[in-house]
């Protein structure tokens, strides 16, 4: 089929594919171009062919990559030509040329409109392929009444109502108002009732579109989609042309099964049984077959049969099901099913770790360790990928050595497999994938290493064979590791003077070794081969080949290896010293001082002892590894069924991680001088200088002269999510690189009141050091983690220094699900745990089995299920108890299944509100308090703090700027079956909070529902949150000596606290 | 989307097999290789992979039934009616049509218009002269 008559621009097309090079092919485009505008311009008589002629010729243009900034004004125009080529050549162009916010489109959205309301079919399609594809929201706002009554109308073809359906997707995606959900959800029904199958596909795709948005007002469409999936899986009634490769629809099924994962649950027995029917027969009638095109279909049904019956909660035996069929996946030899396999498995795994079926799927999963070991050794990167995920999922204590020295093997020898193959290959996506192999390696050794050595031993080969893919995060891992468990230290050190031998050595390799080395080499003195003079010998002969952040590394291990040196070695201090000096004059200004500054410190005999001692303990926090990880995984997508699922489930690591640093107790021996081979050298600069001198002069480091102003150097703890800080932190007492701004103005905080600095801070800091208690006490405050849980559905509920318990909730109606992990933060397993819930007699609550034995660093995640029976402000209670070594600790802590957690904001109109409102009348279905004492919170706040509570703060109802109108409904097993006449599980209650805007301490609060006993406890509860609880200090113990101090907030930094030390 | 985003992959020509699935932050990319042709397809995670597998042979099968064997040169010198037919396919980033012969009455349908307009001649220059600028 050649082009119907446009010979040019079949000739400009020939001409193009002809040319030689790019610059011909420019040349020639430019030509092109030049004619078309000056056609443009001067032959105003221009025909509509030969308009039509020139916009291709444009399009073309623009496809191949030129930009084309003239010609809009004649294509847009072509729009409004009467005949249908003209105008079909206008409206694709348009599309393709201009986009939703061109001003250009104003001009014809009148044309538009025409062809949308007028008689001719093949002008409609048109118009609304092009406002489907680029309208904007002016659009949406003048046509969609419109495209709705052609979406609805029974006169129209097919054709148009397809169009229609997904044009309209397109106007409420810019904007959601045009679609009134009221009037919507029955016509959404009737909808779904269409036979014709091609407008069924577009209308199941608006139908998501909706349903994701708002599931409840979409409940009645429900059965009509499980009605979709038994005409088209059991009944098979369609005609035809629908059957692909003998499939029916595989796209409606597959969009129909993803409509239904938007539902949280189904409750109506009889759509469940039809449901599970149409499932079961998917999940046993689809093989694996020769043809690829009917493999591919049959098994996209199927994978998103899977996927909701793991939505649905099936039976237990539907679910072994599903894992029995993954299970074949992941060993099938058509790659696309493998991956899909390896991809299901995780979200299996996932989900039934969720289900409380987690060993069963474990087991069989596990039982393709193998194949999935295979897998990771797939030619195709994205299998590979696949492959590493589900690796680093199923990973646990049993089968962590296997795995983790299969992803070691995988780093170290890709490669080189690949150099011979083909250099092209190593690509980014190459390098990234080993990156997050080593990664992964290093984050699985640290988590389930069977003991310390072997962690110490996995790493280390990392570094040494794979370095280039080994991030400073890992060995700045290992050596926090390292510092921590003094067991190791030896070890650590003696492997390192092991690797030290080998000829061709990373840098990073260079880097870690130097650093354990200087640390712990003298442990190591009395072996062979490890006096202090070997090992400088062995180190140094690296010197000239390394960069300059590694030289700053050596230059530290030297001045350590310098302090050990006792008995004195002269020859050994001379050749250090010469070092010392020779780096004095370096290029880089970073090492010219610490050579300076060693130097001098090393004259000063004792005093480099302190300076130099051995690094403290790092406080334990979270691995910046995992952390890496988790930003890795975040999603950018639209919403989706299956993204909200992903989201619920990357809980796992996230709550062990979030460790704070010890509270304000640190631990004296930081006071020590050290320096520490700081990468972060610029940020640094300007402290440095202070420290400098503080270190050339430490009997006067007290004050010293910065800027002009004087200003105590104070010793502060770095901030915790600094990744460099989580290594280097506590060692740059005397001058922290990291926040520089906020220490300075302390700093003047605590000048301004000399008279008090001292003696205020002077006990405080001792009664923080003394309570660092060798008994167990909690970190933090459990209440004001407990409020905050109130508020929010993640955290961490309590955490001293053998335990970590976090809890994250999700809520459902009446149904509450919380997952309890509890994290062992020692090297050491907890045992005899015990949990037990004492629930209120409002709640129904149910813990799962608590293992007794918690292992070291490992995390058991327990899932607690909730259901609420009616409104009532009572609390559970976790009762747990556990042991380490001789001690049995015993805690009760408040699990934060609050009333406000059973809410779910809903917003509603004016009318409706106000209607609701005057039904209820007085007391004691609404209730009214002025309520004194509040916390004074700006009104935005206010209307924050409601949404926490999951209300939803509706605006415009109340003209008074200072009132909040806040609606949700509640939701509890007896509540809904009180009010069944209303409406099915909700009860509706109205709350107004008006405020006095003169004094923000101070509202009144009317609330009301349909349930008395619900508007009481509702308005206990909001006036718990409104009215200020006294703020406990975070350091209940020096709250006597604060009203002496002006500078009390200051204290509640461990490094202002410390400020008073020195 | 769909022809920007060909036009961007066309240079990087290092595929590996015949079919691969590449996730990258939530978009997925399914692609086709058949002779001369790549197809590609873009979409995020509201999609099925497998399905969209699908729709690029949907979209081959209607080609192949509009040109005899389609090849390269057939879209290359048809863009235009490439552009028809793929707005019967997809519409807005959506499946709009999966049955191909659907598809194909849909473009015949154009085709005829296109034809039976042409050979009325040109437009009168009046006309066109109205909406000049």
């Amino acid at each position: 089929m050649a082009l119907s008559g446009m010979r040019g621009l079949s000739v400009f097309i020939s001409d193009v594919r002809n040319c030689q090079n790019k610059e011909q092919e420019r040349l020639r485009v430019d030509k092109e171009l030049g004619n078309i505008r000056t056609r443009f311009k001067n032959e105003k008589g221009l025909s509509h062919y030969e308009k039509k002629k020139y916009v291709w010729k444009i399009l073309y243009v623009h496809m191949l990559g030129y930009d084309v900034d003239f010609g809009h004004t004649e294509t847009v125009s072509l729009i409004s030509a009467p005949k249908y080529p003209e105008k079909q050549v206008g409206y694709i162009v348009t599309s393709c040329l201009l986009n939703e916010n061109h001003d250009f489109l104003r001009i014809v959205i009148n044309t538009v409109r025409n062809d949308i309301i007028g008689r001719n079919e093949t002008f409609q399609c048109l118009a609304l392929t092009m406002v489907g594809n680029i309208g904007g929201k002016e659009f949406s706002e003048s046509l969609a009444p419109d495209v709705q009554k052609l979406l609805v109308s029974s006169s129209c073809r097919p054709l148009v109502r397809k169009k229609a359906a997904l044009c309209l997707l397109r106007l409420y995606r810019k904007n959601p108002d045009v679609v009134n959900i009221d009037g919507w959800s029955d016509r959404m029904s009737q909808l779904l009732d269409e036979r014709d199958l091609g407008v069924l596909t577009a209308v199941m795709s608006l139908f998501v579109a909706l349903v994701s948005n708002n599931i409840e007002a979409y409940w009645n469409c429900l059965p009509k989609c499980v009605k979709i999936l038994e005409r088209l899986a059991r009944n098979q009634d369609i005609p035809p042309e629908y059957t692909y490769y003998g499939i029916p629809s595989p796209w409606l099924q597959v969009k129909t099964m993803r409509a239904l994962q938007y539902f949280p649950t189904i409750e109506d027995p009889n759509t469940r049984r039809a449901l599970f029917e149409v499932l079961q027969r998917i999940l046993m009638g689809t093989d694996v077959v020769k043809n690829v095109n009917k493999n591919n279909a049959a098994h996209a049904v199927l994978f998103e049969a899977l996927a909701l019956v793991m939505h649905l909660d099936a039976e237990k035996e539907m679910m072994s099901q599903c894992v029995a069929l993954l299970g074949k996946f992941i060993a099938v030899r058509e790659p696309n099913i493998r991956y899909l396999g390896l991809y299901c498995g995780n979200c299996l795994e996932e989900n039934m770790t969720r289900m409380l079926l987690v060993s069963d799927v474990q087991d069989i999963i596990k039982r393709h360790q193998s194949q999935i070991i295979t897998s990771l050794k797939d030619p195709d990167i994205s299998i590979r990928r696949r492959a590493l995920d589900l690796l680093y999922g199923m990973c646990d204590v049993t089968n962590a050595k296997d795995i983790v020295e299969e992803l070691l093997q995988e780093v170290i020898c890709d490669p080189h497999k690949l150099s011979t193959i083909s250099l092209q290959y190593l690509n980014t996506a190459e390098f990234a994938m080993r990156e997050e192999l080593a990664l992964k390696a290093a984050i699985l050794a640290e988590k389930f290493a069977p003991d310390l050595s072997w962690y110490v031993d996995v790493i280390l080969q990392l570094i040494d064979k794979a370095g280039d893919f080994v991030s400073d995060d890992i060995w700045y891992r290992v050596v926090q590791f390292v510092t921590n468990n003094e067991d190791l230290q030896p070890y650590a050190a003696a492997k390192a003077r092991e690797y030290l031998e080998k000829p061709a050595l990373h840098e990073t390799m260079v880097k870690v070794s130097a650093y354990l080395l200087g640390e712990y080499s003298h442990l190591l003195a009395q072996r062979p081969g490890c006096s202090p003079k070997e090992i400088f010998t062995i180190i140094s002969e690296k010197l000239p080949t390394v960069t300059t952040s590694t030289i700053a590394i050596l230059l530290s291990t030297f001045a350590k290896i310098l302090m050990h040196n006792h008995p004195s070695d002269p020859q050994l201090q001379e050749q250090i010293w010469s070092i010392f000096r020779k780096y004095e004059s370096y290029i880089d200004v970073e090492i010219q001082q610490r050579s300076v500054e060693y130097f001098a410190l090393s004259r000063k005999g004792t005093a480099l002892m302190d300076v130099l001692a051995e690094m403290p303990k790092f406080p334990e926090r979270q691995s910046a590894l995992i952390k890496k990880t988790e930003d890795a995984e975040v999603d950018t997508a639209e919403q989706s069924a299956i993204r909200i699922r992903s989201l619920q489930q990357t809980s796992n690591a996230l709550v062990v991680t979030d460790q704070r640093p010890a509270n304000g107790s640190v631990p004296v021996s930081q006071l020590a001088l050290v320096r520490m081979p700081s990468q972060n050298m610029e940020a640094s600069s300007t402290h440095d200088q202070a420290t400098s001198q503080d270190q050339i002069n430490p009997q006067d480091r007290e004050f010293s002269h910065q800027n002009g102003s004087v200003t105590a150097v104070v010793p502060q703890e770095v901030h915790p999510a600094d990744l460099l800080g989580d290594l280097l932190g506590p060692l740059a007492i005397e001058g922290p690189p990291a926040p520089a701004v906020p220490a300075e103005h302390k700093d003047q905080n605590l000048l301004s009141t000399p008279e008090a600095t001292p003696d205020a801070a002077g006990p405080l800091a001792l009664a923080t050091v003394d309570d660092q208690p060798n008994s167990v006490q909690p970190i933090a405050n459990i209440a004001e983690r407990f409020n905050a849980l109130c508020l929010k559905d993640s955290g961490v509920l309590y955490e001293d220094s053998h335990i970590q318990i976090g809890i994250k909730a999700e809520w459902r109606s009446h149904h509450g699900r919380f997952v309890l992990f509890l994290g062992n933060k020692n090297t050491s397993p907890l045992v005899s745990v015990q949990a037990v819930i004492l629930p209120p007699t409002h709640l129904k609550m149910e813990l799962s089995l608590v293992p007794e034995t918690i292992p070291p660093r490992a995390q058991v995640q327990c899932p607690l299920e909730v259901v609420n029976l009616r409104a009532s402000r009572d609390l559970a209670v976790l009762d747990l108890s556990y042991k380490f070594g001789t001690a049995v600790v015993n805690v009760k802590l408040r699990i934060p299944a609050v009333l406000n957690k059973f809410l779910q904001p809903l917003s509603i109109s004016a009318e409706e509100f106000f209607l609701q409102w005057k039904s209820l009348s007085g007391p004691p279905l609404k209730l009214q308090e002025v309520l004194r004492g509040v916390k004074p919170l700006p009104l935005s706040e206010l209307a924050n703090l409601f949404t926490s509570l999951r209300m939803a703060v509706i605006p415009g109802i109340d003209t008074n700027p200072n009132n909040l109108i806040i609606c949700a409904t509640f939701h509890s097993e007896s509540t809904r079956a009180m009010l069944c006449l209303v409406s099915i599980n909700l009860c509706s209650s109205d709350i107004r909070v008006e405020t006095d805007p003169t004094d923000r301490t101070q509202l009144r609060i009317t609330l009301g529902s349909g349930d008395p006993i619900l508007t009481f406890e509702l308005k206990e509860c909001i006036k718990e949150h409104l009215v200020s609880i006294p703020m406990q200090a975070p350091t209940p113990g020096i709250s006597p000596i604060q009203p002496q101090s002006p500078v009390t907030p200051a204290y509640n930094d461990p490094g202002a606290m410390l400020a008073g030390l020195l | 989307m769909f022809t920007m985003d060909w036009r961007a992959r066309e240079q990087n020509t290092s595929f590996l097999g015949e079919i691969l699935v590449v996730p990258e932050k939530g978009t997925r990319l399914v692609y086709k290789h058949l002779a001369t042709l790549y197809f590609i397809f873009v979409f995020d995670n509201s999609e099925n992979e497998l399905a969209m597998l699908d729709l690029i042979q949907v979209f081959v099968e209607t080609m192949d039934r509009c040109f005899k064997n389609v090849c390269e040169l057939d879209i290359v010198f048809n863009f235009n009616k490439m552009h028809a037919i793929v707005d019967e396919i997809i519409f807005g980033g959506q499946v709009l049509e999966t049955s191909s012969e659907q598809v194909m009455k849909a473009v015949e349908e154009i085709s005829r218009l296109e034809k039976s307009s042409n050979s009325i001649s040109f437009v009168p220059k009046a006309v066109s002269g109205r909406f000049g600028r």
